[in-house]
């Protein structure tokens, strides 16, 4: 007859036991076969009896939290077919056929190369130093005073440093309770192309706006950073790097993202728009731009007044 | 005192006919063919009318706050706003007796909220001697800030009105601060102010809340105006007695009834009013000003005046910054919500910077292009804006302008207007302008932002 596997399933860790003795007890008591030391588990819970004529039969030994199989709570069942489900108190076990296929190997992220951004902590690190450069740049371009080291500092500290660490921080808490790891290479990789990103994006949708001399662009990359970019982001790191199972990784990443994005969106003056149907300051397109750059032609002041006849009031708010 | 005004005061007074004609006599100015006797006996009477003019005829002479208090404390009312269901206040002001003696002057800001909530609110009266009654609206000036008022029986004798004394004579503002009582409070004539488009007079006295709507005297006791407003210490306001004049004659011959839409009627004046405004604004020559590279319009009134706003920059800040802000001073009360309109802005900014590159410039350039129109308005107020965006060709230059209008929702035709233009095209430099007009007739203000626009020339 051949062994048989139990896959025991705690908090999400999974420890496999083989089944090979005719008679397997599990309980909590410090005699049985396989101990499990779980409060909801009755000291002598469950029997696993293996007959010579290959039937596999299970006894349920407790009173309280009997055992279930398939979610049914049994006294004495024979099992049928295997994969089996079974039950004791909060632990949850599979009974497996030691044929019982797997899922196929997942390559690791980058595949261990070393040339691959994901391959090597050295690229998070440089990865890391561009953010801080990118920062560096950011700070000389807003702001209109004489340089300061000190200034520069500050203002890379909190606007670069503490934010990606704080994403950092976050996202390895998370994993680690999630699968049981720390991806901190990973992790410090992902959370910098995704920063560098924004930072690109950004530049690129406001560039939009001035060009069309519209405000969706902007409006659109603010929705679509924090309701997609982000959660295909997390997504996509949870499916690759965690090898969780797509479905899971895409509901968890929604979970993930929330947090981030509630308020942002709630806080932005587009929501606030459309959550509120009345605004006492105008919203006009104050945006300007070096380059100059527009679609829109350049009228005459009568062209202009001949058009501005045409402009209507806001809406009256309900 | 001279003959002539001795013979008003006479008349003022109520003296005899017979010693009035004496008087008479004594003001002609051909020679006599009379006795000895009879021209003593003439001097004696005469001797005698200045006696008793000098014990009775107080008037004539300057009056003090004492007197004038003493004349007219029957005839200054607390006007009250009260609320039909609760019978209490809402607001108070003041008002006094002209026309006919049935009818109480008094500020339009006063009893406003009457007119927003009619269903709500009723306009009463109660005076010094505790006479009290409702009253009717019988005609408003909203430019000047008046409303007249009619009683359903003769309250007194009505307080004669008289143009303004000379600038520094002492005037005296009589009514009900605070709901403390009919006081009097004394200050000197500032004179007309042109900046408020001759609707206000500077009264060098201190006004209070409740005073509002109750007279302004001159020393022989005559209305030279209504209170009407307060800036700080010693600096208030009186509109001229020649709006009420007006009102009153008006209101003769067109006075409301109850089915006049109050509401359409003020908003009708206040429009008619700004449209007049910004009439004269097109018909005058503006003067320029220049701001860098620029000339531009300067002070296009005498009802504006132009400040520098030039904020104080840092030893550190790597670029300056020149504002010039302009406002009118001529507002017009809305109503109750404390709504003002037919304000008047335009602001010019020039931001240069040697040291920025031009990502840095259009960094500051741009977050510096956020102005607004900053009456804060609820949605039952006001619409929203609706803005619309031009690159605009002006003296050759390329400028991001913008058009925001939003509407009142109880004042037909009346809106807000917002309209910005940024400079765009240089490296270096920027500049914007914004002119801001509220309350006003939308399409009138369209030849006013092109003369604006038409009166900017860029200086290479």
């Amino acid at each position: 007859m051949d062994s048989l596997i139990l896959e025991i399933s705690t908090r999400g860790l999974h420890r496999y036991e083989p089944i090979e003795a005719e008679v397997t007890t599990l309980g909590r008591a410090l005699d049985n076969d396989i101990i499990l030391s779980d409060p909801t588990v009755a000291p002598h819970h469950l029997k696993i009896i293996r007959h010579q004529d290959g039937r596999l039969e299970l006894v349920n030994l407790a009173a309280v939290n009997p055992t279930r199989v398939e979610t049914l709570p049994i006294d004495t069942r024979e099992l049928t077919r295997l994969p089996a489900g079974i039950e004791i108190g909060r632990v949850h076990l599979q009974l497996l056929a030691r044929d019982n296929p797997v899922a196929e190997t997942r390559p690791l992220a980058g595949n261990g190369r070393r040339g691959h951004l994901f391959g090597h902590p050295y690229w998070a690190i440089l990865l890391a130093l561009i953010c801080i450069c990118v920062g560096a740049l950011d700070f000389h371009l807003n702001f209109y005073t004489s340089f300061k080291w000190s200034d520069l500092f500050k203002y890379v500290l909190r606007e670069t440093v503490l934010t990606i660490g704080a994403f950092v921080l976050a996202l390895s808490i998370l994993e680690r309770l999630l699968v049981n790891r720390w991806e901190m290479k990973q992790l410090l990789t992902s959370v910098c192309l995704v920063y560098l990103l924004f930072e690109g994006a950004s530049v690129l949708a406001f560039g939009l706006d001035y060009l069309l001399s519209a405000s969706w662009p902007g409006t659109l990359f603010h929705f679509g950073w924090y309701l997609a970019i982000i959660p295909a982001a997390i997504a996509i790191y949870l499916i690759n790097i965690s090898h969780i199972k797509r479905g899971r990784s895409i509901v968890l990443a929604l979970l993930i993202a929330s947090p981030i994005a509630a308020p942002s969106i709630l806080q932005s003056p587009e929501m606030q728009a459309l959550l509120d149907d009345f605004s006492s300051s105008a919203s006009y397109h104050n945006r300007l731009s070096y380059l100059n750059w527009h679609l829109r032609d350049t009228v005459s002041i009568d062209r202009f007044i001949e058009q501005a006849h045409g402009l209507e009031p806001g809406e009256i708010a309900d | 005192m001279s003959a002539a005004s001795a013979l008003a005061a006479a008349s003022a007074v109520g003296l005899p006919c017979g010693l009035r004609l004496a008087l008479a006599d004594l003001g002609r100015s051909e020679p006599y063919d009379i006795s000895l006797k009879e021209y003593l006996l003439r001097l004696c009477l005469f001797a005698a009318w200045i006696l008793l003019a000098s014990a009775f005829a107080g008037p004539a002479r300057a009056l003090d706050s004492k007197e004038i208090y003493q004349l007219n404390e029957d005839r200054v009312f607390q006007v009250r706003v009260l609320n039909r269901e609760t019978g209490k206040k809402s607001s108070i002001g003041s008002g006094f007796i002209v026309a006919d003696g049935s009818r109480l002057a008094t500020n339009y800001h006063v009893i406003s909220q009457v007119i927003l909530e009619p269903e709500l609110f009723y306009i009463s009266f109660i005076g010094n001697n505790g006479q009290e009654g409702e009253l009717k609206l019988l005609g408003l000036d909203v430019a000047h800030d008046l409303a007249l008022l009619g009683a359903d029986h003769r309250l007194g004798e009505a307080i004669e009105m008289s143009p303004l004394p000379p600038r520094g004579a002492p005037i005296f503002a009589m009514g009900n601060p605070l709901d403390l009582g009919l006081s009097i409070a004394v200050g000197t004539n500032g004179g007309i102010l042109n900046q408020t488009d001759d609707s206000r007079i500077l009264f060098s006295g201190s006004l209070n809340p409740g005073m509002s709507g109750g007279p302004t005297f001159n020393a022989r006791g005559e209305a030279i105006g209504i209170n009407v407003a307060t800036a700080r210490n010693d600096i208030s306001f009186i509109v001229p007695s020649r709006f009420l004049s007006a009102l009153i004659e008006k209101s003769n011959s067109d006075s409301y009834g109850a089915d006049t839409d109050l509401k359409e009627e003020v908003a009708r004046q206040a429009l008619a009013y700004e449209n007049r405004y910004i009439e004269q604004l097109l018909e005058s020559d503006w003067p320029s000003l220049d701001l860098r590279q620029l000339k531009l319009p300067g002070v296009i009134s005498p009802t504006v005046r132009c400040w520098d706003n030039s904020a104080k920059l840092s030893a550190a800040a790597r670029y300056k910054r020149y504002q010039i802000r302009c406002t009118n001073q001529n507002h017009v009360y809305l109503d109750e919500d404390n709504r003002f309109v037919g304000r008047l802005l335009y602001e010019y900014y020039w931001l240069e910077s040697e040291d920025l590159n031009a990502i840095q410039f259009y960094n500051l350039y741009e977050s510096l292009n956020k102005d607004q129109v900053d009456a804060e308005l609820d949605r039952d107020m006001v619409s929203n804006f609706n803005c619309e965006t031009w690159f605009i060709e002006v003296s050759s230059q390329q400028m991001k302008s913008n058009l925001c209008r939003r509407e009142y929702v109880e004042y037909r035709g009346m809106s807000d207007v917002l309209f910005t233009a940024a400079l765009t095209g240089h490296q270096d430099r920027g500049f914007f302008i914004t002119l801001i007009l509220t309350g006003v007739d939308y399409r009138a203000t369209l030849p006013l932002i092109r003369k604006f626009l038409e009166n900017t020339e860029w200086i290479p």
